[in-house]
């Protein structure tokens, strides 16, 4: 701890990758006597994967590749930001676009060395009603198309436990990991591993299953970009009719097939080349196989083939 | 694999019963490694819970088996013991609630909404790690459907793989952007995926052993080493029990292991099937740089990949050992398979286009791995279940080294059987139908294992391994039981029914055919007649035997008054077994309008929760597949 000034930055994720921002934020900090103690990525805070302790700077950062015009802040973070500061401590980092919840919050938008800066105010605003203009109250202004943030999956109110807060740095590489452990918690939970063969009194496991689990909520649903068409696929026991076009499609598909595979002599089987006009269709891609043909080609459902040469007996002969 | 530390710090745990959470948990592993992060995979149940205080980063991938519950490799070691594993550590009711607060983890369940009991595994995880243990979720669970009607893919007729998708996507989102750098020969240098068109050797490789040049020849049975709990069985009979022009060949199969065998109803036998002769020939006439190195003995440089170990790996190492019983390449494949395979499409020679093709088919390798939108490859492996064979006969350019064979190939995984013989009985029996059905692909589609099981002989020997599920644990002294199983689902019945554990059954068994495929006609008529059951048949597709009745729920509606009773008045167990999907559901939905109109049950939600509450208490079985 140095007698200085202390001070927390926030990145957002994208700056990760230009480390060197975070840097000169670092040493201009330096310079004017602020001393960088912790730096934690802005979804940690938004997940409650990391949580601050409150006043305890008196300067936060907040580092966004975002112009100000365009910056997406998570609202609810607002709040949570100005109880970490000191009284008069400083903000840097968002805009006017957040100056709604900066007002609701306790700050004074101000200048400070010609640098745009959000001062919290001396006086607690809590105890009195803020007067704010309700107008450009948005009551959407939750960030949207910012992926990062996610919603917090549990309904619950962040809880600032302080056995949980870790300092989770930014690890330049992944054995950065083994420095932040507490080394005083994980001895004590440590403990709990020595007597393994003590049988212990387990939970139940049927308990674990809450009425709420039963539905379908709290869980992340996919964003399907994927598919173009439904992969709809038959039951085993379908009665509505999708199987019966599923099996005609196939049949379709071998009638087809019958038209180019024959019957030799010798009971081989190969692709009949004399067939006119069937030997490369018009696309060229009979032979290459079933990745490269097109939808109605004879040759579906056979494998790929050198033209003029019989199609590998071994693949389809057991079946004839 | 040698741990450091650091690879502690990061843990992909997985709980596998049919091999996807396996599967995927390995696929998230090797994304990992092209991204430089070091890191720890297995499964649930051999993670020693001492690493717990060490690991920073877990993600869990798990499925649900049985009744609701954590699969049998998540609960125990491969080598059979329970006690200490890290879920039975993380089940003390003495830890304390942050005692995980150190951890940041992620799930994704794989489960199939026609169960009742859907993901409840990921949610009993979920619930004890996170809410009861403090460790902080990265991003809410995903939960998969096969059936694609709850969960996260809800509705939206995408797969589970595409829930994978949308976990992986997350998972190397969240790592890349926290550890954007890392460490090479001591400098810092920006993290970044190792360049798609290299090829990432894995952690061991084949080569020619030292020791001997000798070939080998196959003179005697193989023998598989390095699994104590596999067994041999020798085949006693594999009967076709359906009609000769039915279309469906279902076998009565017993066989007898060297020792004596502990089993009750509902247990099941997984066996160890292998690839034939004609498919490791045609593979090996598709790659003939591997034809004259097939019989000769092999060793891997860095031990034994682990996922080898199951069912034992065959004890005279050779290419043509490995793609007999180890490599599934009648399988069909992964997005991951092309991912690792296209680089090695590099022989212009075999292709009557040259380079053009070669590029071509490079290309179109490399969407079937790399496309987000997974519809081509839906459409040219899914739909007609073309096999990993088929896909290497039609890309030419292939040329695969075989040093890595274990690597890009799949594993084949066993396949579990219901047994239908009495309990213990040293002649055990199984009811299987053999898989056989048409797509476009002009050859007939057969399942792996049940091909291999129709071709076995009687004298012939297999690998197996008994499953104790403990389905009946709770239900030793029943009154009445209520069993619904139409089709195959038959098999457990069959040993329940002869387990005598019950003096009032009720079987409602269907098929489509009164002549064709009765299954065990006689056996069960006599223990109608008898009053060891009371037995309801009906058949689908059987309008002269079956009439009015097409279905069992049919049938269980029509005598719904009587069966209710059972349930109301005697507390009958209820367990119901046969092929998942519309069945159990429709099944379900008639318990629920029997409980209503004879049970004074008067609202959905009211029969609805006591269905529940009897899976609760282990009174609705379902084992479906």
């Amino acid at each position: 701890m140095t007698e200085g000034k202390s001070a927390l930055v926030l990145i957002h994720p994208a700056v990760t990758t230009t480390p060197e921002k975070v840097i000169k934020v670092a040493q201009e900090a330096a310079s004017e006597g602020v001393n960088v103690e912790d730096q934690f990525l802005i979804n940690k805070l938004n997940d409650e994967s990391a949580t601050l302790a409150k006043g305890k700077y008196d300067v936060i950062y907040y580092i966004t590749p975002e112009s100000a015009e365009e910056i997406k802040f998570p609202s609810k973070l607002v709040p949570v930001i100005a109880d970490s500061l000191k009284d008069g401590g400083l903000f840097f980092g968002l805009s006017d676009v957040y100056k709604v919840d900066a007002l609701i919050n306790g700050f004074d938008i101000s200048r400070d060395k010609e640098r745009y800066v959000w001062k919290k105010n001396s006086t607690n605003l809590s105890q009195g009603p803020a007067v704010i203009p309700l107008k450009a109250r948005n009551k959407n202004s939750a960030p949207k198309n910012l992926p990062r943030f996610k919603k917090s999956p549990s309904a619950k109110l962040p809880v600032f436990k302080r056995k949980s807060e870790e300092p989770v740095k930014i690890a330049r590489h992944i054995d950065d990991l083994d420095d932040d452990s507490d080394e005083e918690a994980q001895q004590f939970k440590a403990q709990f591993l020595k007597n393994l063969e003590v049988a212990d009194e387990l939970i139940e496991e049927e308990e674990l299953i809450t009425k709420n689990d039963q539905e379908n909520d709290g869980i992340t649903m996919i964003t399907c970009k994927m598919t173009k068409t439904k992969r709809k696929k038959a039951c085993k026991d379908c009665t509505c009719g999708l199987k019966e076009q599923e099996e005609n499609e196939v049949e379709a598909v071998r009638k087809k097939q019958d038209t180019v595979v024959k019957l030799t002599d010798e009971d081989l089987t190969e692709i009949d080349f004399t067939i006119q006009g069937k030997r490369i269709g018009g696309c060229g891609s009979c032979s290459l196989g079933d990745a490269f043909r097109c939808s109605g080609c004879p040759y579906l459902g056979l494998p790929a083939f050198k033209p003029g040469q019989p199609i590998n007996l071994n693949s389809i002969m057991d079946d004839l | 694999m040698t741990q450091t530390k650091a690879s502690k710090r990061i843990a992909i745990l997985y709980g596998s019963e049919t091999g996807n959470a396996h599967d995927f948990a390995s696929i998230l592993s090797y994304k990992l490694r092209r991204l430089h992060f070091a890191h720890t995979l297995s499964t649930i149940g051999n993670y020693s819970p001492s690493h717990i205080l060490n690991c920073k980063y877990l993600f869990v991938i798990c499925s649900t088996t049985g009744q609701g519950e954590i699969p049998r490799n998540g609960q125990e070691r491969s080598d059979g013991t329970r006690n200490n594993t890290l879920w039975s550590f993380l089940k003390r009711k003495d830890l304390p609630e942050d005692f995980l607060s150190h951890v940041h983890v992620s799930f994704l369940g794989l489960g199939d909404s026609s169960y009742p009991k859907f993901n409840y595994a990921i949610k009993k995880l979920h619930e004890r790690i996170v809410n009861q243990l403090g460790a902080k979720e990265l991003f809410a669970r995903l939960e998969a459907d096969e059936q694609c009607l709850i969960g996260s893919n809800k509705g939206t007729g995408a797969g589970i793989e595409a829930v994978y998708f949308e976990f992986e996507k997350k998972t190397l989102k969240y790592l890349c952007d926290t550890f954007s750098l890392r460490k090479l020969n001591g400098e810092l240098v920006k993290r970044q995926g190792i360049s798609t068109d290299l090829y990432l050797e894995p952690i061991s490789s084949l080569k020619k052993s030292d020791e001997t040049e000798n070939m080998i020849h196959n003179t005697e049975p193989p023998r598989f080493l390095g699994d104590d709990n596999v067994k041999i069985g020798t085949v006693l009979n594999n009967k076709r029990i359906t009609a000769e022009p039915h279309f469906q060949d279902v076998r009565q199969f017993v066989f007898k292991g060297i020792e004596h065998e502990e089993y009750y109803p509902g247990d099941t036998i997984s066996m160890y099937p292998c690839n034939s002769d004609e498919a490791v020939n045609q593979f090996l006439s598709l790659q003939p740089h591997w034809s004259n190195v097939a019989d000769m003995p092999l060793e891997f440089n860095h031990g034994i990949p682990p996922d080898l170990m199951d069912g034992g790996l065959i004890g005279k190492l050779t290419l043509r050992g490995l793609l007999k019983y180890h490599c599934d390449i009648e399988s069909i494949p992964r997005a991951s398979f092309f991912m690792k395979i296209w680089t090695f499409a590099t022989e212009i020679d075999k292709l009557e286009r040259g380079r053009e093709q070669l590029e071509q088919q490079r290309e179109k390798l490399r969407q079937f791995a790399y496309d987000e939108d997974m519809q081509d490859l839906f459409d040219y492996c899914n739909r007609p279940r073309r096999s990993i064979l088929e896909v290497i006969e039609d890309f030419g350019s292939l040329k695969l080294p075989w040093e890595h064979m274990t690597d890009y190939l799949p594993i084949i995984k066993p396949r579990y059987f219901s047994i239908s013989s009495a309990p213990c009985d040293p002649n055990i029996e199984l009811t299987i139908a053999i898989v056989k059905y048409k797509t476009i692909l002009r050859r007939i589609r057969k399942g792996v294992c049940t091909e291999y099981v129709s071709k076995l002989a009687i004298g012939d020997s297999f690998r197996y391994k008994v499953q104790n599920k403990g389905t009946f644990h709770h239900n030793l002294k029943k009154k009445s039981m209520i069993l619904v199983s139409p089709g195959v689902g038959i098999a457990p019945m069959m040993c329940l029914i002869r387990s005598n554990i019950c003096k009032d059954i009720s079987l409602f068994f269907g098929n489509r055919y009164k002549e064709h495929d009765f299954l065990y006609e006689s056996t069960l008529r006599e223990w109608h007649n008898d009053k060891k059951i009371s037995l309801y048949t009906c058949f689908s597709r059987d309008k002269e035997n079956s009439s009015d009745i097409k279905y069992v729920q049919d049938n269980l509606w029509k005598f719904g008054e009587e069966m209710t009773r059972k349930i109301l008045n005697n507390e009958a167990l209820i367990f119901i077994c046969g092929s998942s999907g519309k069945m159990p559901i429709q099944v379900r939905l008639t318990f629920v309008e029997m409980l209503k109109k004879w049970g004074n049950f008067e609202e959905d939600e009211q029969a609805a929760d006591y269905l529940r509450q009897m899976e609760k208490n282990y009174r609705y079985l379902q084992e479906t597949w």
